[in-house]
């Protein structure tokens, strides 16, 4: 009986929840650094990553194949934030800081009408294109690192051919 | 049909005066201590009673003659006699119960709403007995048995055997009744389980499987029938006062305060009875400052109850509770940017900024009369009627919410035991629920019931038979019926018991699930008045062991539910109609799910050192599926762990006992709008120790729950209790 008991605390002392850092190892996903320029609007409801496969083509390609489906916001009060976003494995073309407005999103085009693009990933190598970035099964893609600017906040027409809200 | 009204009839007739007596005495250990909650019954009749607090009980209409007389108590030999009654007189007869850790509840109350002495019912029923709520040191029902093989509480809400998984709140497909009386919510049917403090509670059984046969609604997944303390005739007290305080989080950078957070309660009751009538009055305060942020807790409670005994065969019962509280909720916790996250993905200790200041204010209260008349030791026939009001108000950024909802009860049952071994039973039940809120709107629900089953022994099988048919309306409109047909049958084999049955559950949408419109992540619910009663069929054979090597006992089950038009939240795409109108996400919920809950339940209870070590083990294996309507792909339901496991060990010497529990739950494999929200979470591994030490009037108790400092949670971002000690004294008059 004792042996049972000591098997229970034993293997009940681990497997809990545990503190995780942003870019933790067992991370799959992206991670970086944001440094922010500009004035906050007072507006401003929350900025987070989004990620996409694929450069959207239209309103609903905006919406619908943003990876994670509901991010969770940064903090974006500082010069600069630590940033991780959770995703599945594959190559994103396009990873981007969204500034929301405040307002209930409701994952439709309508969204559109809250958010704007502050900024997004550059290619290390040519600052003027979109960088490309792999997310593999094993550790995070770290050194994700971009500018988020508030006086530059831009409406998604700017790079999606869709109808602005 | 004719035949068995004459029969009714006849068994319904009084016995003269002169051909009865009254039984009388008292049931004690072989330590000479007087045992509570005992039962003793008379075979064959309607005749039946348990002991107070103070050992005593008392049985009238007994008839003369040599009469047999059946005794026992949960954790005591069962036993049998004769006792030879003068009529128009009153016998004395003392009972002394050996321990025997092994031997098998007495008395099954919920199965079939009619007592049985030493039968085992036809389904799965656990009992928590008052000694092992005391041993417990806890303060709540739900606290109390959730230590019980199969079953489980997720974020409030009960689960027998993956019954109801999580809904916010919103539902239950197990109904709790307090000594017989519905008591789940009128608007949204949860159940309100800090109502009544566990210090007015005598004993908890579960019937696990579902009962709407004899239950109806809500008794879908199983029933908690909760048994209130009777009033022992003499002036009684008992005062308890509990202190405690919760661990702090087992990582510096989850530190959300200097100081740690305590939590203590009072309660006291007195009752005064006499034979003919007794009252009992009880009342708590409780404060908690939680175990997170924004988690204070404030409570306030006060319950009364009357009997009184007319005459010699009838019994009114009258009782009631009102409960404040004003608790603050900590919403969701905190994820990257959403607080001050030190640099975290997520803070389990720390809220989401975003709902800080939320609380509830809440208020509960019921009010229930109960008669019951032994008109002859073959007949008796009882009636009820009950208020339960619930009001609260959600205060959240940047509105509140508020509901009020009434449920208004009223039943009649007759018991007849028309031949020795033929039992019957016959009632009619309706209720009227109404609800007044902002977000489930002004609406009014009305269900009627009739009910009857029947039971007759055949040699070594007992086998019964029933059904129920019910007939609902919501807002005055038109009826639907639902017939729930049950059979069951038992068998004393050598080895033990077997116990097989087949029964149909439903469970009535509630008013929330049918008209709730409000704002849940960020998304509109939008309300679904066309939702149907979910429906489902439930199998289960199931053997009882005779004791094994002497020491101990096992019991298992397998059981299979195959349900149907499961409500569950849908998430729908409503597709741009005009230019104006763009695509927009919404929740609601729909009878979308088939389903099968289908899996094993064991336990096991050895007392391998006679008198002094006592060890349980539960175990219960669930597979389910649900199949969403014009979708083949299959997944498992939502919230249910594969893997439920409890150990429990008690060792007593002299006036101490010291005894631990250990409870496991798998990772649920889903959880309900995953992509939607952090799916974060763990498998359920505390351990809880305890200690107790009694003298006299006094007891005190020492409970270290989740003595480890397990981290987890059971619902996506609310952190479950942490590492919480508590020393609880209670002294008795």
């Amino acid at each position: 009986m004792r042996k049972v008991w000591l098997a229970i605390v034993v293997l009940a002392a681990c497997g809990g929840l545990e503190p995780e850092p942003i870019c933790a190892p067992n991370l799959v996903g992206l991670c970086g650094t944001l440094r922010f320029r500009g004035t906050i609007p007072d507006s401003t409801d929350a900025v987070f990553i989004a990620a996409y496969l694929t450069l959207p083509q239209t309103c609903n390609d905006l919406i619908d194949n943003r990876r994670p489906v509901v991010p969770g916001s940064v903090p974006y009060t500082d010069s600069a934030a630590a940033y991780s976003v959770a995703i599945d494995p594959g190559t994103y073309h396009w990873i981007v800081a969204v500034w929301k407005k405040l307002g209930n999103l409701t994952i439709s085009p309508q969204d559109t009408a809250l958010l704007r693009v502050a900024g997004y990933y550059r290619n290390p190598a040519d600052s003027t294109q979109r960088g490309v970035v792999t997310v593999s099964n094993g550790p995070a893609a770290g050194d994700i690192d971009f500018v988020v600017n508030f006086d530059s906040l831009r409406p998604a027409t700017d790079f999606v051919t869709c109808t602005a809200q | 049909m004719h035949r068995a009204i004459a029969t009714l009839l006849l068994v319904a007739a009084p016995l003269p005066a002169a051909a009865q007596g009254v039984l009388r005495g008292t049931v004690r250990n072989t330590q000479g201590e007087m045992l509570v909650g005992a039962s003793i019954a008379i075979p064959g009749t309607t005749l039946s009673a348990r002991t107070d607090r103070l050992g005593l009980y008392r049985i009238p209409l007994v008839p003369a003659g040599t009469v047999r007389v059946h005794a026992g108590a949960i954790g005591h030999a069962f036993v049998d006699t004769t006792v030879a009654l003068t009529g128009g007189d009153s016998t004395t007869l003392d009972f002394t119960l050996r321990p025997e850790p092994l031997a098998l509840p007495p008395v099954d109350v919920v199965s079939d709403r009619v007592p049985h002495f030493g039968d085992r019912p036809a389904t799965t029923v656990a009992q928590v007995s008052e000694r092992e709520l005391s041993r417990r040191a806890v303060t709540t029902v739900d606290e109390a048995i959730d230590h019980v093989a199969g079953v489980q509480f997720v974020n409030g809400q009960v689960n027998l055997r993956g019954s109801t998984g999580y809904v916010q709140g919103l539902n239950s497909r197990v109904l709790m009744t307090v000594d017989g009386v519905p008591m789940n919510q009128g608007d949204r049917g949860g159940i309100n389980w800090d109502l009544l403090s566990v210090d007015d509670i005598e004993s908890v059984e579960i019937l696990k499987g579902a009962g709407s046969s004899l239950y109806g609604s809500a008794a879908f997944g199983g029933v908690v029938n909760v048994t209130t303390r009777d009033i022992p005739t003499g002036l009684h007290a008992r005062l308890r006062v509990t202190g405690g305080m919760y661990g702090d989080p087992p990582h510096a950078i989850w530190k959300f305060r200097d100081t740690p957070g305590l939590l203590g309660s009072g309660d006291f009751a007195a009752s005064y009875g006499t034979d003919a009538w007794g009252g009992r009055i009880s009342a708590g305060d409780r404060h908690s400052d939680g175990y997170r942020e924004q988690d204070q807790d404030d409570h306030l409670h006060f319950a009364a109850k009357a009997r009184w005994q007319p005459s010699v065969n009838t019994r009114v019962d009258v009782s009631g509770a009102w409960a404040v509280d004003r608790y603050d909720v900590p919403l969701t916790w905190c994820s990257r940017g959403t607080c001050d996250d030190r640099g975290q993905v997520f803070q389990p200790f720390m809220i989401d900024t975003s709902g800080r200041g939320a609380r509830t204010d809440s208020r509960k209260g019921y009010l229930a009369a109960q008669v019951r008349t032994t008109v002859s030791p073959q007949f008796a026939w009882s009636a009820r009627a009950s208020w339960l009001r619930t009001h609260f108000v959600d205060v959240r950024r940047p509105t509140s919410e508020f509901g009020v909802g009434d449920r208004f009860g009223a039943e009649g049952r007759i018991e007849a035991h028309p031949a020795p071994l033929r039992t019957a039973i016959v009632g009619a039940e309706a209720t009227y629920s109404d609800v007044t809120s902002d977000i489930f709107g002004i609406h009014s629900q009305s269900e009627f019931a009739a009910y009857g089953q029947s039971e007759q022994q055949i040699s070594a099988v007992r086998v019964s038979g029933g059904a129920r048919v019910d007939f609902l309306a919501v807002d005055g409109g038109s009826l639907t019926a639902v017939v729930s047909p049950r059979v069951a049958a038992t068998l004393n084999a050598g080895a033990g018991t077997w116990r097989a049955s087949v029964g149909r559950g439903f469970r009535s949408p509630t008013m929330a699930e049918r008209f709730v419109h409000t704002t849940a992540l960020g998304f509109d619910v939008i309300p679904n008045p066309t939702l149907r009663p979910e429906t489902g069929w439930s199998f289960e054979i199931g053997h009882t062991s005779a004791p094994i090597f002497r020491f101990m006992r096992l019991d298992a089950a397998v059981f299979w539910t195959e349900a149907r038009d499961l409500i569950e939240p849908r998430l729908l795409r409503f597709p741009a109609d005009t230019a104006v109108r763009l695509d927009s996400v919404k929740i609601q919920l729909q009878n979308v799910v088939r389903a099968r809950i289908a899996g094993i339940d064991a336990s096991v209870i050895a007392a391998p050192i006679p008198d002094r070590l006592i060890a349980t083990l539960g175990y219960t294996y669930l597979d389910t599926r649900r199949r969403l309507a014009g979708d083949t792909t299959e997944g498992p339901l939502a919230f249910r762990p594969r893997h439920l496991l409890t150990l429990g060990a008690d060792y007593s010497i002299g006036a101490g006992s010291v005894g631990a529990d250990f409870r496991y739950a798998s990772r649920p494999e889903r959880v309900e709008l995953e992509g939607f929200v952090d799916s974060r979470r763990v498998p359920v591994k505390v351990l809880d120790l305890r200690a107790e030490w009694r003298r006299g009037p006094v007891e005190l108790r020492v409970l270290a729950a989740n003595v480890l400092n397990y981290i987890y949670n059971l619902v996506p971002e609310t952190l479950a209790p942490v590492r919480t000690v508590t020393v609880t004294a209670v002294w008795s008059h």
